[in-house]
């Protein structure tokens, strides 16, 4: 009889987790609210975090085992189907009044969108941030609602709102290493099915899961 | 003598558990921390969004309270059901609420949405029912053949209102807006769902506890004392109102005296 393992993860994980592990219990959010979350003591079995920054300093303070990566994604540019602010390239970002929503600091996407925003010489257009979200989820819901011109996600967000939003990419040289890591929390009374919990998400199966949400290859 | 040494032992633990966070908020707090651009920013968007709210609130709610505790009519206790709905709304759902109302692609299409007027708006919503439920309380305690007198002795219903409803009533509607003012500056759901968040814009104190939490643990936890003080100001100044009442009477407040 498997244990019920309690597992805090990415909000960016929120549809694919579930699809390769039904049973378990999930807490989604940003990764820096559940490391903060760890550091309380929180009594869990894995952190499931979008990038490898938070688990690997939670190891280093003691809290969780060595983190793997499982997978990895991209940044890409979302705007509501009806495309208010008519934006259709990155560069369209810096016209003044364009609602743009992006991902607080500390949280992994709102540090992935100020490389992406470096990396095209646009570090101005944060001039048009109105609001800074807490996880990526909460990005997406704003522009899929229509109340945000823009904003900055993982690609696999984009695809759980097909419809509502259309998506603009960016270009490969400008995107940062988005790499996901898991860690098992070493309080957890369930260590075993912990570890098993991570080898299931390196397996063939899970990893095909991973693929066909639009995640990629660990590498 | 152990049946009262139970119930004092049962108030201790009681109290005991209501006041170890405060003291721990104030243990752990670092008032040094208090000077960076988030603690500012987040203080000057809340006060200025909670006196706006609020004076709003007094404009619109005073009135509002004045017509449904002197009328009777068909359907008053649904109006009145309406106006207490948002008490006790989960501020979640009154976020959805204000957005599919007042969103972009709400009923309204307004741009509301990360504005500070959106603040404002949050805030009035789920505070200004408060203020309602409380002012009708006060109006309805008002002694009637004070204003029969009123009415009698030559005074219009303008006067009547001003000169001699409003300073009775006086110390019960006091007490309803510092209500409303503490909820209001406690507002934290709707607003992080209608407002969004961004510093020196639409990022109140309780948004900044919040973005900091897991950023800066102590600085959340100083905001926390800051917002406690200021709620404890807020609750002493309601009591001395309910108290120091021209009013010959108490309204739904219980006094500490």
């Amino acid at each position: 009889m498997n244990p019920v393992l309690t597992v805090l993860a990415a909000a960016s994980l929120t549809n694919v987790f579930p699809a390769i592990a039904p049973k378990n219990h999930y807490s989604f959010g940003g990764s820096n609210m559940l490391a903060a979350q760890i550091e309380q003591g929180a009594p869990v079995d894995l952190f499931a975090s979008a990038n490898t920054k938070l688990p690997q300093q939670l190891h280093s303070e003691g809290l969780v085992e060595k983190p793997v990566v499982f997978t990895r994604n991209e940044l890409i540019l979302i705007v509501p189907k009806s495309n208010p602010a008519g934006i259709h390239s990155v560069y369209d970002l810096r016209r003044s009044g364009v609602k743009l929503v992006v991902g607080t600091t500390g949280v992994p996407v709102g540090d992935y969108t100020r490389v992406v925003l470096h990396n095209l010489g646009l570090d101005g257009v944060l001039s048009n941030v109105v609001s800074r979200e807490t996880d990526v989820r909460e990005v997406l819901a704003k522009v899929a609602l229509g109340e945000a011109d823009a904003g900055f996600v993982y690609t696999t967000d984009a695809r759980t709102v097909r419809g509502k939003v259309a998506t603009i990419g960016i270009r490969r040289s400008a995107q940062p290493i988005v790499q996901y890591a898991v860690a098992v929390v070493k309080s957890s009374h369930h260590l075993a099915a912990a570890r098993a919990f991570v080898k299931l998400l390196l397996a063939k199966p899970s990893q095909v899961k991973l693929r066909a949400a639009g995640f990629l290859a660990r590498r | 003598m152990i049946r009262r040494a139970v119930v004092l032992g049962a108030a201790l633990v009681a109290l005991a558990f209501l006041a170890l966070p405060i003291v721990a908020i104030f243990a752990r707090s670092s008032f040094g921390h208090l000077s960076g651009g988030v603690v500012t920013d987040a203080l000057v968007v809340s006060l200025k969004t909670t006196l706006v709210a609020q004076t709003l609130v007094l404009l619109f709610g005073t009135p509002t309270a004045w017509v449904l505790a002197t009328h009777r009519f068909r359907g008053r206790s649904l109006v009145v059901t309406l106006v207490e709905l948002p008490i006790v709304l989960p501020p979640a759902v009154a976020g959805v609420g204000l957005l599919a109302a007042f969103g972009r692609m709400g009923l309204l299409h307004t741009g509301l949405p990360f504005t500070q007027t959106a603040v404002v708006v949050a805030v009035a919503f789920v505070s200004g029912p408060l203020y309602v439920r409380q002012a009708i309380a006060a109006f309805e305690a008002v002694d009637e053949t004070l204003v029969a007198a009123s009415r009698t002795l030559g005074a219009g219903p303008a006067k009547t209102f001003f000169r001699v409803v409003l300073p009775l009533a006086r110390g019960g509607l006091g007490a309803a807006e510092a209500l409303a003012f503490a909820r209001g500056l406690g507002e934290f759901g709707a607003t992080i769902m209608f407002a969004g968040s961004l510093q020196g814009v639409t990022q109140t104190l309780p948004l900044a506890v919040y973005q900091e939490f897991d950023v800066n643990f102590t600085l959340a936890v100083t905001l926390g004392g800051l917002l406690v003080l200021v709620s404890a100001a807020l609750l002493l100044t309601l009591k001395w109102l309910a108290s120091s009442s021209t009013s010959p009477f108490r309204f739904a407040l219980s006094s500490s005296s």
